[in-house]
């Protein structure tokens, strides 16, 4: 029996607007600003907002221009922290950003259990940081410190051991090492990324042509991860710069300031102390120069992209 | 019944409604008498659960529903009062530690009539509730416990090695240096943490000295007192104890005593009480004795507590309600202090001499008698200048300079530039 177009029943109602509302996400105009949305709110109400408060907070009641914020330079503890942030951060994503190379160099080869690694190789990164530095501080405990118990055990050590959070250097290398333990996943899997998205072609001609290793990752593999890199380590710099959790866990920005970041002296001066507006400045203080380096960076990727 | 008219009615109900409007303050039969109280987790757990009863009982007698929150000490505490004041919402009733009703002065209520009350009933209350609530003349929390810093020592060891219980800060000295050769040093961090302070503070005190003179303006770190200090301290960390107290956490001392390392420290009764209740090996031999004098007296850190309410509160009369329940009927505030096992003391001179000393032998020395009790900065107002040199541990950090390797000299000229910057800022 012939079926014609008439009996065949039309879904009325929901289908229908079903339909209509597929047509409307077709278009790009449209679906675009749906995909931003919900991270555009985030933005402003987890981002934006706050930092406005933070301006506000910022201004003293009457306006003084920016002596809140050059006030902060007669401060020891504010110089020594500005010290610290840079040494802190230069440190840190030097080490994050070799080590994550050679880490995503070596996830990129065929190795056992190959997705269990790669998955294993974010725990860091997704452990809640607090948490983990809790873990640290154990280790680098003076009354319990594995770390010093194994150095003495297999004679690295003299006993005591370093005082890992009670000498200003070791202290800083405490901190640098857990950033870069917290914050190697991140600069791994990116650069992963980057690597697998690299034409096997490349390196395929680049052998028939005689290059060794070392040439392939100097002339191939560097050139062409160099915008992921600088995202990266855009990324990272600004993270860094802001950390938290770990200096507040390890040291609380002892001994005598030497590991004091921005954050957690903002927090001293701000929220323990209840001089929120001078906690505020110190928290903006690097905005400008942090706005510099994104905007340079940016352009850079730019450049590099087209 | 006469009944009500039709005019008479109206009349009634828009003269009512004008009033609920012109006030915003709806009829007492329709308010809903609740209110809520932020405090943080106490030492003693079982404090916590006491709280918790009383609170119901309060409830069934008045009526008036409480919501008891806790909050964890010190960090996550001081972040929560920030954003409750700067939202002017939340809680009703704050718990504060030591000098914060000065930081938050202009957010809290009035509350010299609830003190009034139960100064009239308990004696004045102690000098350290009253340097930290008593702000410009006016009450602005109330006094509500104190847990002050007393010399721990272990007993055990002392006797084994026939050492006698210093008295002095110079006899500590003395015993400090036979501990360390024992392997149990003592136990004072210099570090950035408030039992430095707290040790600190009593150490310079009993030399005479001070930070920041009582006008609140003028530095006095700059003095032979504060010599004396340094020197003490620079002798105490070469002969009596280890360099780990350079990094250590306000637990750590407690730790080090608990774990047998360490064979005298500096801390309140906790160092004792967890030992006790984690049935440590250690717990028997730890004792208290008398707080160590000075040249100029004996001095200790004392951490009053004080109940605050805030004055965003629209239940201010229902919230001093509950502050008279639990701290103005003698029976309820003794069975609450009796709950927290000498973790919180009364704050009231007629009750120093309080029954939950007598549960313990080991409490004996606190009583304290003939020791001065202050909060940090003493004697100078604790301003938010004065507690910024205290936030920033300027003492802590001139010890630590100087007991690794700075002189007495250039550190004590290194905080006494800091401090006047801080003050003059």
């Amino acid at each position: 029996m012939a079926v014609r177009a008439d009996d065949i029943p039309v879904p009325r109602g929901r289908p229908r607007l079903a339909g209509r509302v597929r047509e409307w996400l077709d278009q790009e105009s449209i679906l675009g600003p749906v995909f931003v949305t919900p991270a555009l709110l985030l933005l402003v109400l987890l981002v934006a907002y706050p930092f406005l408060m933070a301006l506000y907070f910022g201004r003293p009641s009457e306006f003084i221009g920016i002596r809140n914020f050059v006030r902060l330079w007669d401060s020891d503890a504010f110089r020594q922290t500005f010290q610290n942030a840079f040494v802190f951060t230069g440190i840190a994503v030097a080490f994050k950003l070799v080590f994550g190379i050679c880490l995503a160099l070596l996830l990129n080869e065929q190795l056992w259990f190959k997705r269990f690694i790669r998955g294993a190789v974010l725990l860091p990164w997704v452990i809640p940081t607090a948490l983990s530095t809790l873990g640290w501080w154990w280790m680098f405990n003076s009354l319990y410190s594995v770390v010093n118990w194994t150095g003495i055990a297999v004679g690295f050590m003299d006993p005591p051991g370093p005082n890992w959070l009670g000498q200003k250097y070791y202290a800083m290398t405490a901190v640098v090492t857990v950033n870069v333990w917290r914050g190697l996943p991140f600069f791994a899997i990116t650069i992963l990324a980057g690597l697998v998205a690299i034409p096997r072609e490349l390196y395929e001609a680049a052998e028939a042509d005689g290059a060794g290793p070392v040439a392939r990752f100097w002339l191939i593999t560097l050139p062409l991860l160099k915008p992921v890199l600088a995202i990266v380590v855009l990324f990272s710099t600004i993270f860094t710069f802001s950390d938290f959790n770990i200096v507040y866990v390890l040291t609380r920005g002892g001994p005598i300031n030497s590991t004091h970041l921005f954050a957690t002296l903002s927090r001293v001066v701000g929220i323990d102390t209840g001089r929120i507006g001078e906690g505020a400045a110190i928290s903006l203080y690097l905005f400008p120069l942090l706005v510099f380096v994104v905007w340079a960076q940016l352009r850079f990727v730019r450049k590099q992209a087209y | 019944m006469e009944p009500i008219r039709r005019r008479r009615f109206l009349t009634t109900a828009a003269g009512g409604l004008a009033g609920i409007l012109a006030t915003r303050v709806p009829p007492a039969r329709g308010q809903q008498r609740e209110i809520s109280y932020l405090c943080w987790n106490n030492f003693a757990p079982a404090s916590d659960k006491k709280l918790a009863e009383i609170g119901q009982r309060f409830t069934r007698d008045t009526g008036i529903k409480l919501k008891i929150d806790h909050v964890s000490h010190m960090g996550p505490q001081q972040a929560k009062y920030a954003s409750e004041v700067q939202t002017q919402a939340g809680h009703d009733l704050v718990e504060m530690r030591m000098h914060f009703p000065w930081l938050y002065e202009p957010q809290l209520v009035d509350v010299s009539d609830v003190v009034g009350e139960l100064e009239k009933k308990y004696g004045k209350a102690i000098s350290s509730a009253y340097e930290g609530a008593h702000v410009n003349g006016v009450w602005r929390a109330v006094p509500q416990y104190h847990g002050m810093f007393v010399a721990t020592y272990r007993e055990d060891l002392f006797k084994k090695a026939s050492l006698k219980v210093p008295d002095t800060w110079e006899d500590l000295y003395t015993v400090g240096k036979e501990l360390k050769k024992m392997g149990n040093p003592v136990g004072i961090p210099i570090s950035q943490n408030y039992d430095s302070i707290s040790t600190a503070g009593p150490v310079l005190w009993s030399f005479g000295g001070m930070e920041v003179d009582k006008d609140g303006k003028t530095v006095r770190i700059n003095s032979p007192a504060t010599a004396q200090t340094i020197e003490w301290y620079k002798k105490m960390f070469r002969d009596c104890m280890e360099p780990e107290v350079l990094s250590w956490s306000d637990a750590s001392n407690n730790e080090s005593i608990q774990q047998g390392k360490a064979g005298w420290i500096h801390n309140p009764v906790s160092a004792y009480i967890v030992a006790k209740q984690r049935k440590l090996v250690t717990a028997d031999g730890i004792n208290h004795h008398r707080s160590l004098g000075g040249p100029q007296g004996r001095h200790e850190t004392d951490t009053p507590r004080h109940i605050g309410i805030w004055k965003f509160s629209k239940n201010v009369e229902p919230a001093k309600e509950w502050i008279r329940y639990l701290l103005g009927k003698r029976e309820v505030y003794d069975e609450y202090i009796m709950s927290g096992d000498a973790f919180n003391l009364p704050v009231y001179d007629k009750l120093q001499d309080h029954p939950v000393l007598r549960t313990d032998p080991k409490y004996a020395a606190l009583r304290g008698e003939g020791v001065q009790y202050h909060t940090y900065g003493w004697p100078a107002p604790p301003s938010d200048k004065v507690q910024l040199i205290t936030n920033t541990y300027l003492l802590p950090n001139m010890l630590a300079k100087a007991v690794t390797g700075t002189s007495t000299k250039d550190a004590i000229a290194w905080a006494e530039i800091e401090m006047r910057k801080i003050l003059a800022g």
